[in-house]
């Protein structure tokens, strides 16, 4: 559960996410039942989606080739900030602090 | 005899290897370009070691460090190390990510199922307001999109 801990972060930030009027989505290349898995366990309300076949994942250039167990693919970590237009107003490569995040979406 | 100088090209090649691993870990995460200037830095370090260390055993007499130039260039050498066993992980858990939107692009359209199954939009994300567990509802400002490894 690895990444688990960013998004359990962004879980306890949720509120002061929305304040700032800025909702959250998470993708992996997890089917649904991992997810809802996830969701489950760590009490996740924000959705989660499956890239199941990594094709959203490849179009933002986020795939890493056999980085997963079984060397399935999967994704890369990353976080973008887009407007209410869908454009991208800020991005992180790699986990960061969910308080940064929502330092981040208070200037949007 | 007078004091002897100061190699100060070993401390300089030396200071420059930290300086490149230390760069490299504290940028690597805003950018992947990092890489570049890193080793760029060490191929100074390593010039400046050996010219330290060949001024050093030219003029034994002149020069101070002779042991200080064995020990920096070992620790240097591990340095490069460490620099590559980093990198080499870097290149394993994160993407190259040359072409994932940049700032002021629009983010790629997208269409998933979410945990339940159903299909969720990037359009729709954006266009439908926040519901709170209360009757409020919030427009939407912006949307925080994460990608994350998976359960695994």
């Amino acid at each position: 559960m690895a990444c688990a801990f960013e998004l359990r972060g962004i879980q306890r930030n949720l509120a002061a996410l929305e304040a700032a009027g800025v909702k959250a989505v998470a993708i992996s290349a997890d089917t649904n039942d991992e997810s809802r898995e996830l969701c489950r366990k760590a009490n996740l309300t924000f959705p989660l989606l499956s890239d199941r076949n990594a094709q959203v994942i490849r179009s933002y250039d986020l795939l890493v080739p056999n980085g997963g167990e079984d060397n399935r693919d999967i994704s890369g970590i990353a976080e973008f900030l887009l407007d209410s237009s869908g454009t991208v107003r800020w991005r992180h490569f790699g986990e960061t602090k969910a308080e940064r995040l929502v330092e981040e979406a208070k200037k949007l | 005899m007078a004091a002897k100088l100061w190699n100060w090209r070993l401390w300089a090649g030396f200071g420059l290897s930290i300086a490149a691993l230390a760069g490299y870990v504290f940028w690597v995460n805003e950018t992947r370009a990092v890489f570049w200037p890193a080793l760029l830095l060490f191929a100074v370090a390593a010039v400046l070691l050996l010219s330290g260390l060949k001024r050093r055993s030219r003029d034994p007499e002149l020069y101070r460090g002779k042991v200080a130039g064995y020990v920096l260039t070992s620790l240097s050498v591990l340095i490069l190390g460490l620099f590559g066993f980093v990198a080499y992980q870097v290149s394993r858990v994160f993407p190259d990510a040359k072409n994932a939107p940049q700032i002021g692009q629009r983010a790629p359209e997208f269409s998933l199922a979410d945990a339940n199954g159903n299909n969720v939009t990037l359009a729709q994300l954006l266009s439908t307001p926040i519901a709170n567990s209360g009757s409020a509802t919030r427009a939407t400002k912006g949307l925080l999109v994460v990608f994350y490894r998976g359960y695994w």
